[in-house]
């Protein structure tokens, strides 16, 4: 299986190489060139500039929201009168773009990172909500119950029981949210920014600097990839009295 | 008076928000009163300009969608019925779900244009990956006891498929529809606002860049509830779908 994978995606590559080679319009490049044009940026200060300013404003919105929201959704499924005060508002404007909230966000906390880093943190706010929410609420009761009559406190039983039955669906919903603060952070960034990746992939595009295009392409995808192995990673260890880890 | 509670909320925001916009302490310009964003929606939801844009907004969300469903669907049943295609095929998706699909957008309107195809093209890559993935769970995960009865009652695998396969994974697959249907929604709406001349994102940023806040909230006003509206036909339809399996949300 393992020599198929590697025989699939070496071909694919290999075709686009070729394909390439052969003659695709100048705005697509080949593997190659791209990789090429890669190496040479990072050997550039530029990219690592627009990297930090990148995550300056996506890891702290990713931990405002994400903590928010693990917070008031574990309360929420615990809470009977907090969830009823609280969950409706949630489940009301979940289906709603956060993005759309940018422009108001610039006129209330400026042009600058912080309305950048308010609506990432927005954004993630409602994934982690809704799973913690959910896991909390899923805690088998018997489970509840057999604490309370082992004489646990409601802390207790929140601490030993709660909190770990939630611990699944809470890093589902860590997952979704750092994926989706990428997302929100690169778009902010191409709508008003003047640094970070999003704001280097504008430049290019009307410069018609292709290679620089592909480059902050490459960046986001790996920084993308490395975010999410590392929560997968964590979550392992975390998690690792569960029995079909995912 | 828990029939009340789940709506004090949202009363109580409106209400700061009036308070917010009456005190005088800031300018109009960033709270407008809800008179005010009340009458331009009103403006807005009249006029044949702004339903066209929405109509503009929701055809390029529901085609990106209708082609993800669909390729989606088929994909996800290919992976979750074979290993082998899963075995090709998972490292593709779990390695690249993190990556923000917003970033091939400028090469996207090289390929395909300014106008409406690169938007769909982007909006099919983003809701791809969540249907894909929630309906290869559910295919895998179809129990194993009625695939062998179907089989021992002498079932044809083309039967087995269409009564054993598909009703088990459908659930699976209406819940992959909920989760990409408001990705749609923000992938157009983003799209619009970056590079477009029509459509509701473009609409929002149009009036904020004519200082018009009133209107801004209006359109936002709309766009959430084109995206609430989405879900409930969606959760409506489900339910038509899969009568037999209960939605297992709270409130939703």
């Amino acid at each position: 299986m393992g020599l198929a994978r590697a025989v699939f995606y070496l071909s694919l590559l290999l075709l686009w190489q070729l394909a390439w080679m052969w003659g695709l319009p100048h705005y697509i490049l080949g593997p190659l060139e791209v990789l090429r044009h890669f190496v040479a940026a990072l050997g550039s200060e530029e990219l690592y500039g627009h990297i930090v300013a990148s995550l300056l404003r996506s890891l702290p919105g990713f931990a405002i929201g994400a903590s928010l929201g693990i917070a008031f959704g574990l309360a929420a499924g615990v809470s009977r009168r907090f969830d009823q005060i609280f969950s409706p508002a949630v489940f009301l404007t979940y289906p709603v773009p956060k993005i759309v909230m940018l422009p108001l966000f610039m006129l209330w906390f400026g042009i600058g990172d912080l309305s950048k880093i308010l609506i990432i943190a927005l954004a993630c706010f409602y994934p982690t909500f809704i799973n913690a929410y959910y896991g909390a609420r899923s805690t088998p009761t018997i489970l509840v119950w057999s604490a309370l009559n082992m004489g646990a406190g409601r802390l207790e039983i929140f601490r030993k029981v709660v909190l770990p039955s939630a611990l699944p669906l809470i890093f589902a919903g860590l997952r979704v949210s750092l994926a989706l603060s990428f997302i929100v952070m690169f778009a902010a960034e191409m709508i008003n920014a003047r640094s970070g990746l999003g704001h280097l992939i504008r430049v290019a595009e009307n410069s018609l600097r292709f290679d620089l295009m592909y480059v902050s392409l490459v960046t986001i995808a790996i920084l993308g990839y490395l975010g999410d192995s590392l929560l997968r990673r964590t979550r392992r260890r975390v998690l690792a009295w569960q029995e079909h880890p995912a | 008076m828990s029939r009340i509670l789940p709506f004090v909320l949202v009363a109580a925001a409106l209400a700061a928000w009036e308070l917010v916009a009456r005190s005088g302490l800031w300018s109009p310009l960033l709270f407008p009163s809800l008179a005010k964003i009340g009458y331009e929606l009103a403006l807005f939801v009249s006029g044949s300009e702004g339903l066209s844009q929405a109509w503009i907004s929701l055809q390029r969300a529901l085609s990106g969608f209708g082609l993800a469903a669909a390729a989606g669907v088929l994909a996800g049943m290919l992976m979750g019925r074979s290993r082998w295609v899963a075995g090709l095929l998972d490292p593709l998706f779990s390695g690249t779900y993190a990556v923000p699909k917003l970033a091939l957008f400028p090469i996207f309107i090289f390929v395909f244009g300014i106008g409406s195809l690169s938007k769909i093209a982007l909006i099919f890559l983003e809701c791809l990956y969540p249907i894909v993935i929630i309906t290869s769970q559910g295919a895998r995960g179809v129990n194993r006891v009625l695939l062998w009865s179907a089989q021992n009652m002498g079932a044809s695998r083309a039967e087995i498929l269409r009564r054993v396969v598909i009703p088990a994974t459908a659930p699976y697959i209406f819940a992959g529809f909920r989760v990409a249907l408001p990705v749609a929604l923000i992938v157009v709406i983003i799209t619009e606002m970056v590079s477009s001349a029509d459509g509701l994102g473009y609409v929002v940023v149009y009036a904020l860049s004519s200082l018009k806040t009133d209107r801004m909230l209006a359109v936002v006003v709309v766009i959430a509830l084109l995206g609430w509206l989405l879900d409930r036909a969606l959760v409506a339809l489900r339910n038509r779908a899969v009568y037999w399996e209960k939605l297992e949300t709270y409130y939703v």
